[in-house]
């Protein structure tokens, strides 16, 4: 699996510079540099084989789920960008240890920069297009961090939020387009992928796919509309520039476009689009590159301009344009890395980029000025250098194709306004720079920089010729390979000659020359022109657009959650009805076939007195006190109603959990205020009225269609096996503790873990005591009539006996723990209120959290017994015992469960009532925290 | 008697609902109580009525369905356990917050619309 | 062996009654000792139970030995084990986060801890209806209890909202639960489903209602919208180990949503097949939309999270709304990813505003602070993850979540709504980041040091991101068979005829 490695290597090569920082600044700058160099070994390992036509393919399978695989390519146009990629990037290496001052965290600076590099050689090498993705997002994320390397500048966060965000989107687009080209060809393996061109290019989704992987492709490569993010990202350190602009980065979009030019071009939607997305990003940039006083402001618009030639090219109908394209993308690699090397150099030795204070720098720094001025002159296209010859094809080219009909003669025109526009800058470059007399108050006096730093300028530059004066002899193999691999097939003739004899290019060359001079020699009329328009900062524009989303979203956030109870119930409330009311509709009418029971005087008094308090109730829920009273009536009816219908252990539980909770109420309204004065508005009521009211009839048709419809149900098992298989008579209670077991274990643990949270509540609760109440009364001065005492004192034992009966008698006769619970607990709590705290404290010696506990303790041991006899949790046992004067009698497992119950509710009901009554004397602050 | 029960179900919600959307926490608990009330009753009214079923063996051949006894007992007390919470929690919040409104604080508006009521208590009384 | 599948209940649960008691109840360290060995033998306990049921089909527990549909019985299938298992890995985060000192601010922080998860697993395990409503009762007081963990104005502000909100939802429970009773006769959950086609015309509009009630109870839980308005302040008022916590919460919801509608209400219960669905499409949709506003209006870290639950919740829903095997198993493996980085990223959040003094995690520039490199690097992890960037687990979710998409009509919304919400997700983040990160003023004058303790929680939820990725294949694979048991529920619901041991 070597080729895992060519991207595996430079990964790990991440971490080393980290590592070795500490060890100064050439050992990390060589350690950094190993991995990537022995990445670039294998790969040139490999290079003969592609030479020999041959490409490689290796894959294993990841996730499969998702069509993930892990899977790698080795063909001409890999090895090409992969050359590029590694080559510069050790070059940038090399170069960055003299660029960066001190300050910066050199180890953090090539971790970051090795991150890149590897994304990259993952995107080129890739042969699924999910894992494709996964670099070019990572190539996202690497360059954010480059560019805010200097994170402490404001432009530099900016500038890499800007790019993150127009790249990063452009990812999301171009994710889209993959998956829907994936779901076309029903793969996402890149080889069946440029096999199916015709199905995709005749699928129905093809130009969406189409038109969303452009807009990843433009975006990576600030293609108008999408350029703006590229010149700030010029806030980055100089060698990230000199490695994002020229070889990498913004190349990932040509190469994306070359690599599925295979799946993706021959059609006019392709070119129309390609084609004059290019046209304008050339003129564009070429023409704003020429007023830019930063230099690597005009190097960044020109790289614009260059990316917009490539794109033109890849949109350009013939094969020949796609082998320029091709031979444009190295040679601008090569121009454009120097370029950007020695406008650092010139910054980090004269300390400014601007070109208005840089001039006469040749008598300074001549050599870096030479190289500098070669470069330069490649850029513009002049003869004997790699520049002019992929330009000469590029206008050849532009002459035979016919995308825009017979407007088709404006393409070469414009081609060469544009060309002579790259002159007019390049001539800016080198004459504002090195001539053009003295330089103007710069912070030093520039001079050459360390041998060193000029080596990766030197070896690119001598590329430039090279390539210039013998290119068949240097790089015809590799365009050859390469365009064969953006073609799938042999690349068609040329030849890569300097002289092709008197005709059109050359021409064209020419008047591209003497305009560009020609518009240099006038710049000052095109200055005044241009200053008539105020020049528009993309980052204020872009930062702006954020802010204003971002105010528009907190407009919304705010209109929806603003923050009050009473909206969001309402809204909660409707929902419930909405989704209630709906399946209504179908009902053609509520009342069932069941037979029903006749009405009878005493239910019709009763409903009438229930109906009237829980209205009272409402009407006068603002005087709290009454509203109690009206409110216990309901409760009492209540429970009278499960009375009467049979259900005799809901009334008394009924029952009792009415007196406690009417206790509570009332222990709670002496610390709240006594009234409510009126606030809602009438709109606010009617509003609620109206969906109460409607969920109320919704709820009671429901209710009535229920009672009238008959049901065949589960019950009669329990009723069958109550007795004999629970031992119990009391149906309703062996449920509890038996059928449905688990579900009182669950109930009771919910009521001790209420208790905690309320002791947890009341523990920090800081609260005042009021002396009167809010009509200023003062409150009785004798907490505890003695009448009282004595009553209660004597009823205490009593009450203790009831529950112990009612208790025991629970499994066969309505009752059971959980009533026994709450009668003892009332008749503790009233011992409470009579005698107050502080007579019960020395007597009563439980702490009520162990009495939880040990409740729940003792239910789950019932159920865990079972486990003893190989029975699943909560399995019942019971048996019939005879003995003298007591007579039979039963022991049941869910006996001592219901003990378990009762403990619980004990221990519940007095850690709330007894701390709650103790916040209103002295003993309050004996309620700490336990822990 | 099924449709008076009915009735009576219905109107229990309508008032608990009412009182849950106003804007004190003590009102909002005696709706929730009040709901809680509508809430078991209808509970119950899914195992339909029966007026003298026994819900222990051997009183009459006539059975009330006992499960939903059960599933209405385990949510009484459930209703109970979270009743007293949210009790002790607007008590929390009274001391926590100084106010008893369920927001903790009273909106502008409401604050504005009282002092012109009270003002107008004034001239009247 | 045979009792495994009840252990995630009562295990947690005897611990927290246990830590009531002597020598427990007054020793915090003896407390948090015992808690966290006790969630280390939960995880395994839960690994154990995902094994089984993977290997040896559904388990099935029949409590008390009554048959169902008689009896309780606990379920314990892919979906479920998967879920308890991803809850106790939660909790021990979320618990060693807090033996780091939160635990102290209050009391009963581990015994209401330790319920919290009982009910959740409660909540997971159970296969009967009723007893769902008990554990999430059991869930619920835990929380409220859990939420003002620390004293507050702003936690007792946000838990009468929290509280309230749910009282009324547990009544609207009961309702539903009285209707479908009322109507089906039944509470096992696997008997319903056989029992709702045979329903009767009358019959089938009222269980419709219960069916559609049950929807609002569990969106309310799961944070769809529009009953998602508690979420945001909630998690944000409540202490980050809280917070963490509380990640599962909305995925009780929406597990509730899959079992639920995807069992009674499922693709075969004739009339009443899939009666959620048509508002679950349009609803999620806009949970996303509103999601994603809220991220980008958030003016803090936990406020963003918490949106992001949002977000996540309604990628959630979308999916299971498209009913297709693929989404589901997408949506699980989403499921697992957003819980544990959300958690982690609550800690974070907390981390930060712990070392910025009074700006605490809001986005304003504020002093620089002590570990800036260890969050940093934190922060960044799991950013790419919620954002959903590789090389971490997000990425893969809403890849899995956009391909089940494919070849549907509905895709001309669900794509846009999946990656626009990752777009806003970036921006907001990537503003987040660099202002809480790198707009700082000054140096750190704070000496406040990050227990190792809250490290390694980060740690181990986070690691997850990464792991999530590198096992992609495994996990995929167990989600794909997970959604295939959910989908076809033949092989679960024969137990109602032939039953366990009695």
């Amino acid at each position: 699996m070597n080729l895992l490695w060519v991207v595996l290597l430079p990964l790990i090569g991440t971490l080393v510079p980290l590592l070795t920082d500490r060890y100064g600044r050439n050992l990390c700058t060589f350690s950094a540099a190993i991995l990537p160099a022995w990445s670039l070994a294998l790969v040139l390992m490999y290079a003969g084989d592609v030479f020999d036509g041959q490409d490689i393919r290796q894959s294993i399978e990841w996730i499969p789920a998702m069509g993930l695989d892990l899977s790698f390519r080795l063909d001409g146009l890999s090895l090409l960008f992969l050359l590029l990629i590694l080559g510069i990037g050790l070059l940038v290496i090399l170069y960055a240890r003299y660029y960066l001052s001190a300050k910066d965290s050199m180890g953090q600076f090539y971790a970051y920069l090795i991150l890149f590099m590897s994304a990259m050689v993952g995107i080129v090498i890739s042969n699924n297009l999910i894992q494709l993705w996964m670099f070019w997002e990572l190539t996202s994320i690497s360059s954010f961090l480059l560019i805010s390397f200097w994170s402490h500048k404001s432009e530099a966060r900016k500038g890499a939020r800007m790019a993150l965000t127009v790249t990063g989107a452009g990812g999301l687009a171009l994710l889209a387009g993959l998956l829907l080209i994936g779901s076309i060809v029903d793969s996402y393996d890149l080889d069946t992928v440029l096999a199916n061109g015709d199905l995709i290019r005749s699928h129905a989704t093809y130009p969406i796919a189409l038109i969303l992987v452009l807009i990843g492709a433009f975006t990576k490569s600030a293609q108008f509309p999408f350029h703006f993010w590229l010149p700030h990202a010029m806030a980055a350190p100089t060698p990230v520039s000199a490695y994002l602009h020229s070889a990498t980065m913004v190349k990932a979009g040509i190469f994306l476009m070359a690599r599925f030019y295979p799946a993706l071009a021959g059609t006019d939607l392709w070119f129309i689009i390609v084609s004059l997305t290019g046209l304008t990003t050339l003129l564009l940039g070429a023409y704003i590159a020429l007023f830019k006083h930063d230099l690597k402001g005009l190097l960044a618009y020109s790289t614009i301009s260059h990316l917009g030639l490539i794109t033109l090219l890849l949109g350009l109908n013939s094969e020949l344009a796609a082998v320029a394209a091709v031979f444009h993308i190295i040679n601008h690699a090569i121009f454009k890395a120097s370029l950007f090397m020695a406008a650092g150099i010139i910054d980090h030795e004269s300390g400014s980029r601007d070109m208005r204070k840089l001039n006469g720098l040749l008598k300074y720094m001549p050599y870096t000025a030479t190289l500098a001025i070669v470069a330069a002159l490649s850029m513009a296209g002049v003869p004997l250098l790699n520049g002019f010859l992929s330009k000469e094809m590029f206008f050849a080219e532009t002459l035979n194709q016919s995308i825009l009909g017979s407007l088709s003669w404006m393409i070469p025109l414009l081609a060469t306004v544009g060309a002579a526009f790259s002159v007019a800058y390049s001539l800016r470059f080198i004459h504002d720079v090195f001539f053009n007399g003295e330089p103007i108050d710069l912070p030093k006096t520039p001079k050459e920089p360390p041998r060193y730093m000029k080596v990766p300028v030197e070896i690119l530059v001598a590329l430039c010729l090279l390539v210039g004066i013998f290119p068949a002899f240097v790089v015809e193999d590799l365009l050859n390979i390469a365009s064969s691999a953006v073609l799938l097939h042999a690349s068609p003739a040329y030849n890569l000659a300097i002289w092709h004899g008197f005709n059109w290019p050359l021409f064209m060359s020419a008047l591209a020359m003497v305009g560009g001079v020609t518009i240099y020699y006038n710049r000052r009329l095109l200055f005044q022109f241009q200053s008539h328009f105020e020049e528009t900062d993309a980052k204020h524009v872009f930062e702006g657009v954020v802010q204003a989303i971002v105010d528009f979203s907190q407009r919304i956030i705010r209109f929806f959650e603003n923050g009050s109870l009473q909206r969001y119930a309402f809204i909660l409330i409707l929902f419930s009805l909405l989704m209630a009311a709906f399946p209504l509709l179908d009902l053609t009418q509520s009342r069932g076939s069941r037979p029903q029971i006749p009405l009878d005087g005493v239910a019709v008094m009763g409903a009438f007195l229930m109906i009237f308090s829980a209205i009272a109730t409402v009407i006068w829920h603002r005087k709290r006190f009454i509203a109690l009273i009206f409110l216990s009536v309901v409760g009492l009816i209540v429970s009278l109603v499960f009375a009467q219908f049979s259900a005799p252990d809901l009334a008394l539980t009924q029952l009792s959990v009415e007196i406690v909770t009417i206790i509570l109420l009332l222990l709670a309204l002496f610390f709240l205020p006594q009234s409510t004065q009126k606030e809602s508005s009438y709109r606010r009521m009617s509003l609620d009225l109206l969906v109460s009211v409607l969920l109320g009839c919704v709820i009671g048709t429901i209710c009535f269609a229920i009672l009238t419809s008959p049901l065949n149900t589960i019950s009669d098992f329990f009723i069958a096996n109550s007795k004999t298989g629970g031992g119990g008579t009391n149906v309703v209670n062996v449920i509890l503790v038996d059928f449905r077991g688990f579900d009182t274990l669950g109930e009771i643990v919910v009521l001790g873990i209420a208790a905690l949270g309320i002791f947890k509540l009341i523990a920090k609760m800081r609260i005042y005591i009021p002396t009167r109440d809010d009509k200023g009364r003062p409150w009785g001065n004798d907490p505890h009539p003695m009448m009282f005492e004595l009553v209660s004192q004597s009823l205490l034992p009593l009450a203790l006996l009831v529950s112990v009966y009612i208790f025991l008698r629970g499994h066969n006769m309505p009752g059971g723990g959980f009533i026994a619970g709450l009668i003892t607990a009332v008749a503790i709590i009233q011992q409470y209120i009579a005698h107050g705290v502080l007579w019960i404290k020395p007597r009563v010696k439980i702490d009520y959290q162990w009495l939880i506990a040990g409740g729940i303790l003792i239910a789950m041991a019932t159920g865990l017994g079972s486990w003893l006899f190989d029975k699943p949790f909560l399995s019942t046992w019971f048996d019939y015992f005879d003995l003298p004067w007591v007579g039979e009698f039963e022991l049941a497992s869910a006996m001592l469960f219901d003990l378990g119950v009762y403990l619980t509710v004990v221990g519940a009901v007095m850690l709330i009532l007894a701390n709650l009554g103790k916040l209103t004397t002295s003993e309050r602050l004996e309620i700490k925290e336990n822990s | 008697m099924e449709g008076v029960y009915a009735l009576c179900v219905g109107i229990l919600t309508t008032c608990g609902f009412f009182l849950v959307l106003r804007a004190r926490t003590f009102t909002v608990v005696i709706g929730l109580t009040l709901i809680s009330y509508a809430v078991n009753l209808f509970l119950f009214a899914s195992g339909r009525l029966k007026l003298d079923g026994a819900a222990v063996l051997g009183q009459s051949a006539e059975y009330a369905d006992p499960l939903p006894q059960a599933l209405v007992l385990t949510a009484i007390v459930i209703g109970f356990a979270m009743t007293a919470f949210v009790v002790i929690l607007a008590m929390r919040s009274r001391a926590d917050l100084g106010n008893d409104h369920v927001d903790g604080q009273v909106p502008e508006d409401v604050i504005a619309q009282q002092t012109k009521v009270s003002a107008s208590d004034k001239r009247n009384g | 062996m045979q009792h495994l599948p009840i252990l995630p209940i009562l295990l947690p649960m005897l611990v927290a009654v246990l830590m009531l008691l002597p020598p427990f109840t007054n020793s915090i360290n003896r407390q948090r000792l015992f808690a966290v060995s006790a969630m280390i033998i939960l995880i395994i306990t839960s690994a154990l139970l995902l094994l089984t049921s993977h290997e040896q089909g559904t388990q099935i527990y029949i409590l008390g030995g009554w048959q169902p549909p008689f009896g309780i019985a606990l379920v314990a299938d892919r979906l479920s084990t998967l879920m308890v298992l991803l809850t106790s890995v939660l909790g021990l985060g979320a618990q060693l986060y807090a033996c780091a000192g939160e635990d102290k601010e209050g009391m009963y922080f581990h015994p209401l801890f330790m319920f919290q998860i009982m009910g959740v697993n409660g909540a997971f395990l159970t296969g009967d209806i009723f007893n769902l409503f008990v554990f999430f009762e059991v869930l619920l007081i835990a929380s409220y209890a859990l939420l003002i963990h620390g004293g507050g104005k702003q936690k007792t502000k946000a838990n009468v909202h929290y509280v309230i909100l749910n009282l009324i939802g547990s009544s609207i429970f009961l309702f539903a639960l009285g209707i479908l009773y009322g109507t089906i006769g039944s509470l096992n959950i696997e008997d319903m489903a056989n029992k709702v086609p045979l329903l009767g015309e009358h019959q089938q509009a009222l269980a419709k209602a219960g069916g559609l009630l049950l929807l609002v109870v569990f969106g309310l839980k799961a944070a769809l919208l529009p009953l998602h308005f508690w979420l945001p302040k909630t998690y944000a008022a409540a202490s980050a180990p809280v917070a963490a916590l509380f990640a599962i919460m909305t995925k009780v919801g929406i597990y509730s949503i899959l079992r639920v509608h995807m069992t009674i209400f499922g693709e075969d219960a004739g009339a009443l097949a899939s009666i959620a669905v048509p508002w679950l499409w349009p609803l999620a949709f806009l949970t996303i939309i509103m999601g994603a506003i809220g991220v980008l209006a958030s003016p803090s870290l936990r406020l963003t999270a918490a949106n992001l639950v949002i977000v996540s919740v309604g990628t959630l829903l979308l999916a299971i709304a498209m009913q297709r095997e693929a989404a589901t198993s997408a949506a699980l493996y989403y499921m697992i990813h957003t819980t544990l980085v959300t958690g982690a990223l609550f800690m974070i959040a907390d981390l930060i505003s712990k070392q910025r003094g009074k700006a605490e995690d809001r986005f304003v520039i504020a002093r620089k602070m002590n570990h800036e490199k260890l969050i940093g690097i934190a922060f960044f992890i799991a950013a790419l993850t919620v954002v959903g960037m590789p090389p971490f687990s997000g990425f893969i979710g809403k890849i899995l979540i956009l391909q089940a998409a494919e070849g549907m009509t509905e895709i001309v919304w669900v794509w846009p709504a999946v990656l626009l919400a990752g777009l806003a997700c970036l921006v907001a983040i990537s503003r987040a980041g660099t202002t809480i990160f790198w707009r700082s003023t000054g140096e750190s004058t704070s000496a406040e040091s990050i227990s190792p303790l809250k490290i390694i929680a980060i740690a181990l939820l986070l690691s997850a991101s990464p792991l999530l990725v590198v096992f992609g294949d495994p996990v995929t694979d167990y989600t794909n068979l997970t959604a295939a048991q959910l989908h076809d529920r033949t092989p679960a619901n024969e137990f109602t005829h032939t039953g366990g041991d009695q």
